[in-house]
């Protein structure tokens, strides 16, 4: 496995495990009596804020541990080089580009939502959901393509 | 319309440059051994200049080291 693999695979691990947070505190907050506003507009803020925050801490800690790993494996102090070639560039593009679609489905899907009748709410839950969900289908589509070879 | 394919001998030329690595040659030209191992197996056709790059390497001209031919066509 490649370093940009593995970096994809922590990112797609944080990105599951905030999805599985702000799936369960949605569900916590439906259950003690619907949607309210203040608490739901603090979830968004905590769920954001975390997607932003795991994408830089994650990019840098793997960096930091794969580092640390190479040198304890090769007994070493040669700097591993990780590069970012065009392949890599390009996989990120396309992984990306499958992202946009993802979340541009899942506005509609949000959109859809509210023309039937639903509370803004619901629709502004869904739109978050839609964009944890879309970076999960990027990191997959990229994790694909690295298998694959391209 | 016929489906073209980008084909290379890059495995071959290795071979007859003492045995060079994918490791070397990834080094050589800037990418990492997952490209090289992507190009030789046919997955990924690369950019233009890399493949200029990978020629240079090997001291021969582009068409040496790259082909476009059809596909099912095997030399």
């Amino acid at each position: 496995m490649s370093y940009q693999e593995k970096n994809i695979t922590v990112s797609l691990v944080s990105h599951l495990l905030i999805g599985v947070y702000y799936l369960s505190q949605l569900f916590e907050i439906q259950q003690a009596g619907g949607l309210v506003a203040a608490r739901v507009f603090s979830l968004w803020a905590v769920v954001i804020v975390a997607i932003i925050v795991v994408n830089i801490v994650g990019n840098i800690l793997t960096h930091i541990l794969l580092s640390i790993i190479h040198a304890i494996k090769t007994r070493s102090e040669h700097v591993e080089k990780f590069v970012e070639d065009e392949r890599d560039q390009l996989i990120g593009l396309k992984g990306d580009k499958v992202s946009h679609i993802a979340f541009s489905i899942g506005v509609l899907i949000a959109m859809l939502t509210f023309a039937f009748g639903q509370p803004p709410l619901v629709m502004f839950s869904l739109l978050i959901l839609a964009s944890i969900v879309a970076e999960i289908i990027g990191d997959l589509s990229q994790l694909y393509l690295y298998r694959k070879g391209f | 319309m016929d489906k073209y394919k980008v084909r290379n001998n890059v495995r071959k030329l290795r071979f007859h440059h003492d045995e060079m690595t994918q490791e070397q040659l990834a080094d050589k030209v800037g990418v990492t051994r997952q490209t090289i191992i992507a190009i030789e197996g046919g997955k990924y056709a690369p950019s233009l200049e890399l493949a200029f790059k990978i020629a240079l390497v090997f001291g021969v001209p582009l068409q040496d080291v790259f082909s476009y031919e059809l596909e099912g066509d095997e030399k």
